[in-house]
């Protein structure tokens, strides 16, 4: 059985059909790749598994059990986590904070008891501040973890939506352009980061980037969609020759 | 054991501040008393305005409505019960709270699902028409009096149980930004999709905020019914609701001292304007001196705040020299605008009471802030001794200080 399963995945914004009959299947402990032009559908894609859009037809399923059109948080209950293109961290929130509401899921005490603050509820806010701290260090994020996120670097605020990601403790890990504005030894750093999630924290991760040389150092399968439709699937030396994928590319002056 | 001997000193604390209020109050004439017990009712409006407003990010304009739910469902039980009921006095009163609350959380939750489902500001306009249609029920059921109003027996002057409620809307509030939970509130604020991802369940949070707010409105509307022992439609008109948003984005959306501040000092103003007569008793130009003066006190009161904390160079010594400069050069203006005033012989004459300019200078005030800061006097940042500590520019002991 495999991890997440896309079947036939389809969306339309209006005419505009985004995704058309998407179909792919990750296993556990994939790094999996998704490529392919700008408005290529693969944002969208992601949107479709963790139920911010719900498709048009088609299906999700995550471990054998269909979730399409599951509320994005109980997608997150059920070991989902993403980050985002355009970078949503909660600007006023510091690092640690940041993290810390990732990790929340796991909380185990009441609402009550933290409004009159039981030691219960101190004591578990600081064992997620805790658990955080661990990721934080993961991430190579200790100096800044008390920085409020907005005013963190751009390569930084990419780390930081790893590791709240991380943070919910997922089996599946979506990353939406991690690399992007990141100069070259901040790219190298990540593509070893994320390459450890997978072999060092047994996380399944599929990845949407637009560099090439990370997307082919880092991936062993790749999915490539160009106007929503599948063009092309296999290992990078596969995908690195196709002319359909040269094409779609070349099309696109890149 | 640490944690049992250290909470019952912060509520003995909390009890000998609300005694002491008390005492001072009841040394006071009753204007005095009525002012200070109306200062606390609007610290917990305020306040609790603030949770749903400045921690959770959510825009209700109507709160009077929840303060309106609460003080004709404790007013209307107390005519009808108490007289037989067999619970008498305080312990009634504090019945008559948890009723209160209980209508206004349910009356809540009745606004709040179906607008708080959706993204974007249906809730400003929901609360507001709801605002309108209590008050409009209100006025056509004879049981609650009509537009005249009600009578509330019996009658309590429990000037310390109206703080001793503001002091507990402070601290829920404050425990609950002080911990994960409250962090999913701030992270709805921040980011309602992000938050979703993470696995916040958004209507959630925002309901909760919502109704939490809304009890404590309702528990200080049921206060007010019986302290002033009469309650009318007019008591929670739509400017009532104005006057609590005003004191929130005043103080600093999200902060909770900031609503404090700002809702003792903003209760009090219009009674001073009220009262104020001077030389000339009460003409336009002594009412526009105290405007301009009040208006350059929120703008001094901005700008001082925002030197001290967004400068965070220079030294201790520079600045306070810096904040004595501002309150001189208010004071100057001061003069000016009332000297200036009374020299032009018309206005000179012309007669307009202060109290009648209040909800100008509401409006005003909202707009000035708005203008130059509007992120309110504390931004989102919390009087604490971190805080005041980094003011003075002594470094706080290496440990993770929390803003909210
Ligand atoms: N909410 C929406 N409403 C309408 N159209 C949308 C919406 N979201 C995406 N689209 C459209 O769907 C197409 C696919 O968008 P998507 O964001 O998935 O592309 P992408 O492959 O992630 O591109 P990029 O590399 O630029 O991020 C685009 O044409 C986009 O304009
Ligand atoms: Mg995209």
């Amino acid at each position: 059985m495999s991890l997440l399963e896309m079947r036939k995945g389809t969306i339309h914004f209006g005419g505009l059909v985004a995704v058309s009959e998407a179909t792919f299947a990750i296993e556990k402990g994939d790094l999996f790749g998704l490529i392919g032009p700008n408005g290529a559908g693969k944002t969208t894609c992601f949107n479709m598994i963790t139920g911010v859009y719900r498709p048009t037809s088609g299906s999700v399923y995550f471990k054998g059990k269909q979730i399409t059109g599951t509320p994005p948080n109980r997608v997150a209950a059920l070991g989902i986590a993403r980050t985002f293109q355009n970078i949503r961290l909660f600007p006023a929130l510091s690092v640690l904070e940041n993290v810390v509401v990732g990790g929340f899921l796991r909380h185990r005490t009441g609402l009550a008891s933290a409004l009159i603050y039981l030691p219960s509820a101190i004591a578990e806010t600081d064992r997620l501040r805790a658990e955080a701290m661990d990721l934080i260090r993961i991430l190579d994020l200790e100096d800044v973890a008390d920085v409020r996120s907005a005013d963190l670097p751009y390569g930084k605020q990419r780390r930081l939506e790893i590791a709240r990601a991380m943070a919910t403790q997922p089996e599946l890990l979506l990353l939406d352009e991690p690399a992007a504005g990141m100069n070259p030894q901040e790219s190298e750093d990540l593509l070893r980061t994320v390459r450890r999630l997978r072999d060092d924290f047994g996380k399944t991760i599929l990845l949407i980037e637009h560099d090439m040389r990370f997307v082919m150092n880092l991936c062993e399968k790749i999915f490539v969609l160009d106007h929503g439709e599948e063009i092309a699937f296999g290992p990078p030396e596969k995908i690195r020759n196709d002319p359909g994928v040269i094409q779609a590319y070349l099309g696109e002056a890149v | 054991m640490k944690f049992v001997l250290g909470r019952l000193l912060s509520i003995a604390a909390a009890l000998g501040l609300c005694f002491a209020i008390d005492v001072f109050a009841h040394s006071q004439n009753d204007y005095t008393q009525r002012l200070v017990a109306l200062a606390g009712l609007y610290v917990t409006l305020s306040v609790s305005l603030n949770l749903i407003n400045g921690i959770t990010g959510q825009f209700s304009i109507g709160h009077a409505a929840f303060y309106q739910v609460g003080a004709y469902c404790g007013g209307f039980l107390s005519v009808r019960f108490y007289d037989g009921s067999p619970v008498h006095g305080l312990l009634w009163l504090l019945v008559m709270m948890a009723a209160g609350a209980a209508a206004a959380a349910g009356a809540g939750l009745v606004v709040g699902l179906p607008s708080l489902r959706l993204r974007g500001d249906y809730l400003a306009i929901v609360t507001m028409g709801f605002g309108e249609i209590i008050r409009i029920i209100v006025q056509n059921v004879d049981a609650f009096g009509g537009p005249y109003g009600m009578n509330v027996q019996p009658k309590f002057l429990h000037i310390w149980l109206i703080w001793l409620l503001a002091v507990s809307c402070i601290a829920v509030c404050r425990n609950l930004v002080s911990s994960a939970h409250g962090l999913q509130f701030l992270a709805v604020r921040e980011d309602e999709i992000a938050a979703g991802a993470m696995g916040v369940n958004v209507t959630r949070v925002k309901v909760t905020a919502f109704m939490l707010g809304s009890a404590f409105a309702g528990a200080a509307g049921a206060l007010l019914a019986h302290f002033e022992g009469f309650i009318t439609p007019a008591t929670f008109a739509m400017d009532v609701s104005f006057i609590i948003l005003t004191m929130v984005v005043l103080g600093g959306s999200g902060s909770i001292t900031g609503s404090v501040i700002s809702a003792a000092f903003l209760s009090y103003l219009p009674e001073y304007l009220r009262g104020l007569k001077g030389p000339e008793g009460g003409t336009l130009a002594v009412t526009g001196a105290s405007v301009a003066a009040a208006l350059f006190a929120t703008i001094i009161a901005a700008g001082i705040i925002r030197r001290l904390l967004d400068q965070a160079r220079g030294t201790p010594r520079s600045r306070a020299l810096g904040v004595a400069g501002i309150v001189g050069a208010t004071l100057i203006g001061k003069i000016v605008i009332q000297w200036g005033l009374l020299f032009i012989p018309y206005l000179r004459e012309l007669k307009i009471e202060a109290g009648q300019l209040r909800m100008v200078i509401f409006a005003v005030t909202l707009i000035i802030v708005m203008l130059l800061r509007p992120q309110g006097m504390l931004a989102h940042h919390e009087l604490s001794w971190a805080f005041i500590g980094k003011i003075l520019g002594i470094k706080a002991p290496a440990k993770a200080v929390t803003p909210a």
